[in-house]
């Protein structure tokens, strides 16, 4: 029982309940909030993983994107609360199916993880890992990474003409 | 500190870190009662008028321990329409994050908690944390003055939060690192505070944004909002968003002293002053310049903060980041 093992399952169980919270909260700000205590224990799995620049990057990008989704979620949403029927619909099979679909996940997922085999090579990556993934990046896979940030580009600027096109049928001022 | 944190983790040590964790809580709170008292003095001063005189002598010096003492004494008051749940963790998720900010500043060589590889990072992402818990109270409170002083606070952390981290490339450029304690003994001989000036001042500016203070005050204007996110808030719950607030002022601070200023580094000939000293005394000059600013500038407004934020510190950093690359290139 060391303290890693200890950290591990705190953060894993914080991890597990964020997620199915997320899954059975009606209000959207609600899930978002159980979103935020996810991705922030996976953060501090990556710790434990010594994978700290994974880590802190994991905070810094979800932080700014939990805050935009949230405001779309207060945004785009009704606030009068449907609490409509919530009974499954569908026959026996098709429940049974999905039973047999997630249990199925599961093995496959459980028996993935146990095959899996890093080889030798990981003993040292946790050694100044912010110098290694910016070597990394910029030596032997610089052409996706440049990839990457023009398909960026292009999301920004079809964002900024789709935001623009609803201009054009009001008034102008 | 050293031999501490790779010792074999056991009781003792957690009880040690736990008590360490309770003696920095207990002066940052001797910082932000002080703080607070030099703030409203300072910007007496400056308005001339006396500012706090009554309680605590001539210098109102126990002014803060009694606003304190009244607020922890105030009914706790939840509106009845407001999200029961999100109202009570909102004030938590706003706090938490701004002392969890201070475990990676290094103080002074030997006073410093964790010295971790991405200090720098680390700070940033956390401190971005707080706005969760501003939006969540502003919707949480279920009125339109607070759901507009939240989502003031979302626009403005996403848009300064890009040049901040801009700003501070170009010192991580210069040291080749994201450790404070590197960056720190970096500037043993010159401060980047002149190798790199337009640094420092856009990451003044958008720090002052960040620390949500005049003229950047939008999210909690008392003019156009009645009070901004935490109108519903009474108490020591308000005393909570007021304390991150605080706190956030006091690592804000600590952090310019330590990326642009030297850190506890003395100035030439005065090596005889011991780091500490040398630390609270940039670390004051901060503070008093960020109240300076409360007392003088008028607020900004909310499509020129984003004309501000985008249109001139964005390129700015850029360019600053553009040129540092290309010195470092050419002349080191």
């Amino acid at each position: 029982m060391s303290g890693e093992y200890l950290a591990f399952l705190a953060l894993a169980l914080v991890a597990i309940t964020g997620g199915v919270l997320m899954l059975n909260l009606t209000k959207v700000v609600h899930m978002v909030i159980a979103l935020v205590f996810t991705f922030i224990s996976i953060a501090g799995l990556y710790v434990l993983l010594s994978a700290e620049f994974v880590a802190v990057v994991q905070v810094l990008i979800y932080s700014g994107a939990v805050t935009i989704m949230m405001l779309f979620g207060i945004m785009l949403t009704r606030h009068q609360e449907e609490e409509g029927e919530k009974t499954t619909t569908g026959g026996f099979w098709r429940k049974a199916l999905t039973a047999i679909a997630v249990f199925a996940f599961g093995i496959a997922v459980y028996l993935g993880v146990y095959r899996l085999d890093f080889g030798e090579e990981g003993a040292r990556l946790h050694e100044n890992n912010t110098e290694q993934i910016g070597m990394a990046l910029y030596s032997h896979y610089t052409i996706p990474f440049e990839i990457a940030s023009v398909i960026l580009l292009v999301a920004l600027v079809g964002a900024i003409i789709l935001a623009k096109k609803d201009d054009e049928g009001a008034p102008k001022s | 500190m050293e031999q501490l944190l790779n010792s074999v983790p056991s009781w003792t040590n957690v009880a040690i870190f736990f008590g360490l964790g309770a003696a920095l809580l207990l002066m940052v709170l001797a910082f932000v009662t002080y703080g607070i008292l030099a703030e409203r003095k300072v910007m007496g001063f400056m308005q001339g008028r006396y500012g706090p005189n009554q309680v605590g002598g001539r210098w109102g010096l126990l002014q803060t321990v009694a606003d304190v003492l009244k607020l922890l004494l105030k009914e706790d008051t939840i509106p009845k329409a407001a999200d029961r749940p999100l109202f009570i963790l909102a004030p938590i998720l706003a706090f938490a994050p701004a002392f969890m900010v201070l475990a990676v500043l290094p103080f002074t060589d030997a006073f410093q908690f964790a010295d971790i590889g991405v200090g720098l990072l680390y700070y940033i992402a956390v401190s971005g944390l707080t706005t969760i818990g501003v939006v969540t109270g502003g919707w949480a409170s279920n009125n339109k003055y607070a759901l507009i002083g939240g989502m003031r606070a979302a626009a403005q952390m996403i848009s300064y939060e890009i040049p901040l981290v801009m700003s501070v490339l170009g010192v991580v450029l210069l040291t080749g690192s994201l450790n404070l304690n590197d960056i720190v003994e970096a500037q043993k001989n010159v401060w980047y505070i002149f190798t790199q000036p337009v640094a420092f001042i856009v990451f003044l500016i958008a720090a002052v944004s960040e620390l949500n203070r005049t003229p950047f005050d939008l999210p909690e204007a008392e003019s156009e909002l009645v009070a901004g996110f935490h109108v519903e808030y009474s108490g020591f719950r308000w005393a909570f968003f007021m304390l991150a607030e605080y706190v956030y002022l006091f690592a804000m601070a600590a952090l310019t002293t330590i990326l642009f200023l030297g850190g506890w580094h003395p100035v030439m000939f005065l090596g005889f002053i011991p780091g500490p000293v040398w630390f609270a005394l940039k670390f004051s000059v901060v503070v008093f310049v960020l109240i300076w600013f409360r007392a003088t500038f008028p607020r900004l407004r909310a499509d020129q903060l984003m004309e501000l934020g985008w249109k001139v510190l964005f390129p700015v950093a850029l360019a600053n980041i553009f040129v540092t690359a290309l010195v470092k290139e050419l002349f080191f």
